[in-house]
């Protein structure tokens, strides 16, 4: 699982083009989204594009839902193991 | 954190905007460009040839007024801001646009122009820049004494007098308001463009 979140930590940097953060600068446990990492809506779109393109995840709609997944890398990391197609 | 969603254009139309704003207060802008960020389109186009899912910051990022929208939201600033495109006098509409804006009572008006060559496939477009560029003003309606005016005539066509410098004509604007010259004159088909310095 660790080997996830950092390959994960390392999709958010590329993806959203985070310049000047190591995957080591992020708190797998800290928040992605407005505290934390400091990201919007737009990088959740993107980041959800990357994971379905990288793990072939599908996010349903349902924000409440998404809401926890996107909740940190650890949360995400525990997502995509749970529904990876690749 | 805003500077990852630019790509070159946005970067460099952003740094001539910062720096010519310096610590002046909040004033109008007009964002001027030809051709924009024309890149993010054709990928985005690409992307929908292929039938693969479009990447929806370079969506966010591909309407014309998205760079100066992102110097308004990085800085928290609420003022008029406007994003023209008018072929070969996009330099000039932006003018028209600020002037407009300082009869209505702006104290000052900035206007930033940006623009970079075109990727393929629209390298055959007419005039595209000959290399990526940047720059802005700040203007303020004249005291009567001196300044700059821009008018508009009736082109008779462009005189045949070959350029005698090596300087692209996305430049000739730029170069006009910095050399101090008394004149440029710009004709764009039936129009003719005069730019006058009053000292």
């Amino acid at each position: 699982m660790q080997a996830l979140e950092q390959e994960i930590k390392k999709l958010v940097i590329e993806t959203l083009n985070l310049e000047d953060i190591q995957p080591d600068d992020i708190d797998p446990a800290a928040p992605l989204f407005v505290e934390g990492l400091g990201l919007d809506s737009i990088d959740a779109l993107e980041l959800g594009l990357a994971l379905q393109k990288t793990y072939g995840v599908v996010l349903a709609s349902d924000s409440k839902e998404n809401r926890r997944h996107f909740a940190s890398v650890r949360a995400l990391a525990g997502f995509v193991s749970a529904h990876r197609k690749s | 954190m805003m500077r990852r969603r630019v790509d070159r254009l946005g970067r460099i139309a952003l740094q001539a905007a910062y720096r010519c704003q310096g610590s002046a207060p909040p004033c109008p802008v007009v964002f001027a460009s030809r051709y924009g960020d024309v890149g993010r389109s054709v990928d985005l186009l690409d992307q929908l040839a292929r039938s693969t899912p479009l990447s929806p910051t370079s969506f966010s990022m591909s309407v014309h007024n998205a760079i100066g929208a992102l110097y308004s939201i990085a800085r928290g600033d609420t003022s008029a801001y406007s994003a023209v495109a008018a072929g070969a006098e996009t330099v000039e509409a932006a003018f028209v646009e600020a002037c407009g804006l300082l009869s209505e009572g702006a104290p000052e008006v900035m206007v930033v122009v940006y623009d970079e060559p075109l990727p393929p496939p629209f390298q055959h477009f007419p005039a595209p820049a000959t290399v990526p560029h940047a720059w802005a003003c700040r203007l303020r309606a004249s005291d009567g004494a001196s300044g700059y005016s821009l008018t508009c005539h009736a082109s008779t066509g462009a005189p045949d007098t070959p350029a005698e410098d090596a300087l692209p004509e996305e430049f000739a604007v730029l170069r006009f308001l910095v050399s101090g010259a008394e004149r440029f004159e710009h004709h764009v088909g039936p129009r003719l463009w005069r730019w006058q310095h009053h000292a």
